[in-house]
């Protein structure tokens, strides 16, 4: 099939912005499927997707024939997707498809537009709500697509295909002495998904998240269109595209900035008050003191502030004029200050020698010797991201999160603690800042970004350490729903609020916006195919 | 040390644990050349835990490499390479296999040579295809007097990589004469991961450390070499040996075929069928990606089944370890 590029033409038609229609369920009872959640009515805390009935499926089934598309309906490519990284949401999709190319991915929608079939689009498949689960349908696994297209080390730039985990884009770079700006801390997202969410990594509030990483991307819209589309070109698109949660287009290929790689110089500041540890963070992101900056915590008893350079310059800077401002201490004192405090409360042993274990486990595997050499670190990304799979992951991860301006952030941490302290023996938590780019205002509009947040949004996760502990589906809804209550209560936003956080979504953003993307939705998506429940 | 203890009690688990967190697909060849989750162990891992049976045909069980990458990155410790081997014995087995296996039993009635040295070297077949680089290797590990080589293990070295059943009387008349070796040489990495648990008392090392161990070998590596490591014995061991390289990379400043997960990319993507010549390999990929982006002048391999695919991959000369030490240090 020839690859065709659409004009701005249609872009515009998709985008104009119309006048906005009743949202309420019976306004649209007859018309394609919208999530409940997304229409007016109750608060809702939680969705449970329906399963797709099926209807045309083996005429869809056809079409996809015609056009030379594998599509394995057998229980073991089904089955390999039937739950995401949270293992909370299950579903089978009819079938899946591999993707294998933008003109592939065309001709599916096209079809699955023409047949009103639902199409989950996967990469890494890292969603904690059901997002990137099909309940029926077809799955469109990404990961088909995962070449590197070009390195160009000059303009610092590479161009991806979208479906490539950020670990083999890394890969690939380090061959020519390259590296990305930043990318979750975690080596199996993909770059696609990613830019549909945001993607925050220890040095966004240096560089913002990943997604504003993208200088353009080739899109498949879900009416089967493939369109370029950056900040000059076909912007509106751009910008619904990236942090649109797959809403208004599959991403088959990404052009991102990169840049010369380097290890890092790591400094570890420790704390016993949350407050006072993000305080310090907050005050190095404003004066841009330092080119990494994060908080990972054992519960509130051990606050750990990462700090890390890329040059010894900016580290000799920090030294002279930073390191005395921060009121953390180094790993001997913070030793001194647990032994006096559990001295004092001798009946939280127990709680002591969980922090011990902890150290004892977690420590050794952030010193690898293979990846250290002359006190730098190499391959951070190999160090974190192994080190969250191994002492974090589960087969059930549950990671509410709170997004806020950085004047509200304390509070939302704080509260967010004291939820977590109800609910679970153990957790983490992981804050880290986000620098915004004014340019891109548009695209943060219903995304993660916090609607207030000016210079910096910041962002903290909230994860219980399950561990072999069973817990109901219920419990964990609990938790989440009282973490986000939160942030509604705040004024803030999500990283997590698509799948089955969807009911928060008009109570944090409100009608006017979300009514505003819906139409933009149906206008680009009539048949609401794409990525459905997800968002609308 | 407290880790290796953990490491080493720590107990296996199966299919049933696999979280879907993708790092073993990172390492996968299989994966690198299909880009299809459902050739690769995790995808068959996802579908048993929903709905897929051991009885269902699975093509991730046969072109699975045995190259073991992606244990030691698995966070859940899972015996992947165990599991796999375990489907393909509930596969029915070829001709071919059960023709080895009658080999095998015929083999177990004959009586049990008694050993010629206090240590062994277990070649490979492409070792023993090549008896100059033997040779040259056996009067590096110490001469002929002080090491005998052995040959008898081909069939078992099959037999496990088919996921075939090795009976306990076969089993025991393989490893008798190996009880009395002061150390025990192994060239295939799979093999060398099964004896590891058969004689968990007995020095038992991958050729390729044998090799790089000796000084004749490293004084003649240099900074410039792609030093290509065998994976299953790399692999099989990954904790210990992946320091063990670290410090040969900072001595002698060569790149390896490691990834940034210092996991090693094989140089050939091999199934058995295709190890079997009963379908052609097709290594290119695999080659590329070893040697995509190097600066180097010469590769170095402790395999020579890798030799034979770099050499046709690439205009640098490639050399066995055996053949790096100087001629009159052999």
């Amino acid at each position: 099939m020839a690859k065709s590029i659409d004009t701005g033409t249609m872009i515009s038609e998709t985008f104009q912005r119309k006048v906005i229609e009743p949202s309420t369920p019976s306004a649209y009872s007859d018309s394609c499927h919208v999530g409940p959640d997304a229409l007016l009515g109750i608060k809702r805390q939680q969705t449970n997707p329906t399963r797709w009935n099926g209807q045309s499926w083996q005429e869809f089934a056809a079409a996809l024939r015609d056009h030379d598309i594998e599509l394995r309906e057998n229980i073991a490519a089904r089955g390999t997707f039937a739950t995401d990284a949270g293992g909370t949401a299950y579903g089978l999709p009819h079938g899946v498809v591999i993707a294998r190319s933008a003109a592939q991915v065309s001709a599916l929608l096209k079809a699955a537009q023409q047949f009103r079939v639902p199409v989950t689009v996967r990469g890494g498949g890292l969603t904690t709500e059901g997002e990137s689960v099909a309940f029926g349908g077809v799955l469109l696994d990404m990961t088909g697509m995962s070449q590197v297209l070009h390195v160009d080390t000059d303009a610092l730039t590479v161009r991806t295909e979208g479906g490539i985990f950020w670990h083999s884009l890394a890969e690939e770079l380090r061959r020519h002495g390259m590296d990305y700006l930043s990318a979750p801390l975690n080596l199996t997202s993909s770059v696609g998904g990613t830019l549909g969410v945001g993607g925050i990594d220890v040095n966004s509030p240096r560089l913002g998240c990943s997604a504003d990483q993208a200088l353009s991307v080739q899109v498949v819209t879900p009416r089967g269109n493939i369109v370029e589309c950056s900040d000059t070109q076909n912007a509106e698109l751009f910008q619904r595209v990236i942090l649109g949660y797959g809403q208004f287009g599959v991403i088959t290929e990404a052009t991102l900035k990169i840049r010369r790689y380097t290890p890092l110089r790591m400094h570890y500041f420790y704390y016993d008050s949350l407050r006072i540890a993000v305080e310090d963070m907050q005050l190095l992101n404003r004066n841009d003191a330092s080119d990494y900056s994060g908080i990972l915590t054992i519960m509130d008893c051990a606050v750990n502030l990462l700090v890390a350079f890329d040059s010894d310059e900016r580290e000799a800077a920090f030294r002279a004029n930073w390191q005395s401002h921060l009121r953390g201490h180094g790993e001997p004192g913070f030793a001194l200050c647990m032994l006096r405090r559990y001295v004092l409360r001798p009946w939280k042993l127990p709680e002591a020698w969980f922090l011990f274990q902890r150290k004892r486990e977690l420590f050794p595997e952030f010193r690898r010797s293979e990846y250290m050499r002359d006190g730098l670190m190499h391959d951070r990304t190999v160090v974190f991201s192994r080190a969250v799979w191994k002492f974090w992951g589960s087969k059930q991860m549950v990671i509410p999160d709170l997004a806020t301006s950085a004047e509200k952030f304390v509070e939302a941490v704080e509260r967010g603690n004291a939820v977590c302290r109800k609910y679970f023996p153990h957790y983490t938590l992981y804050c880290v800042g986000i620098k915004l780019r004014p340019e891109h205002k548009a695209h943060y509009e219903m995304s993660c970004i916090p609607p207030d947040a000016e210079g910096w949004a910041y962002g903290c996760e909230f994860e219980p350490m399950i561990g072999g502990q069973v817990y109901s589906r219920d419990y964990f809804q609990s938790f989440k729903n009282a973490i986000y209550d939160i942030g509604v209560d705040l004024g803030g936003s999500y990283y997590r609020f698509g799948g089955m956080m969807k009911g928060y979504i008009r109570r944090v953003f409100g009608d006017e916006v979300v009514d505003r993307h819906l139409a933009m939705k149906r206008e680009a998506d009539p048949a609401m195919i794409l990525n459905r429940d997800v968002i609308f | 040390m407290l880790g290796f203890f953990k490491n080493a009690f720590s107990p296996r688990r199966d299919h049933a644990d696999c979280s879907g967190c993708s790092l073993c697909l990172l390492v996968c060849p299989v994966w690198r050349q299909s880009r299809d989750i459902s050739l690769t162990p995790q995808g068959h891992f996802k579908a048993m835990q929903h709905g897929l049976s051991t009885a269902d045909p699975a093509a991730s069980v046969e072109n699975c490499t045995l190259c073991m990458a992606c244990e030691p990155v698995c966070p859940e410790n899972i015996d992947i390479t165990g599991t796999i081997l375990e489907l393909r014995r509930q596969l029915s087995a070829p001709l071919w296999l059960r023709e080895l296996q009658t080999r095998i039993a015929e083999r177990a009635a004959k009586p049990v040579a008694s050993p010629t040295a206090s240590s062994i070297l277990l070649t490979d077949q492409a070792l023993l295809a090549h008896p100059d680089t033997l040779a040259r290797a056996v009067r590096l590990l110490g001469g002929e007097g002080a090491i005998s080589t052995s040959g008898d293990c081909f069939d078992i070295s099959l037999a496990l990589e088919a996921g075939a059943t090795i009976s306990e009387q076969h089993r025991e008349r393989f490893l008798t004469p190996l009880r009395q070796m002061k150390k025990i040489i192994v060239a295939d990495g799979l093999l060398l991961r099964y004896l590891k648990q058969w004689l968990p008392y007995a020095s038992i090392i991958g050729l390729g450390e044998a090799l790089s161990g000796h000084a004749g070998v490293r004084r003649n590596l240099c900074a410039t070499d792609l030093y290509v490591i065998e994976p299953r014995a790399y692999h099989s061991d990954y904790q210990r040996l992946v320091k063990y390289y670290d410090r040969l990379r900072v001595t002698h400043g060569c790149a390896f075929n490691l990834d940034l997960q210092r996991i090693a990319i094989p140089a050939t993507a091999r199934n058995l069928s295709q190890r079997l010549g009963l379908t052609m390999p097709n290594d290119e990929g695999q080659t590329r990606w070893v040697l995509h982006g190097r600066s180097i002048n010469r590769i170095v391999v402790e395999n020579l089944e890798e030799r034979a695919a770099l050499e046709k991959a690439s205009s640098f000369p490639v050399v066995h370890l055996a053949d790096l030490a100087d001629v009159h240090e052999v």
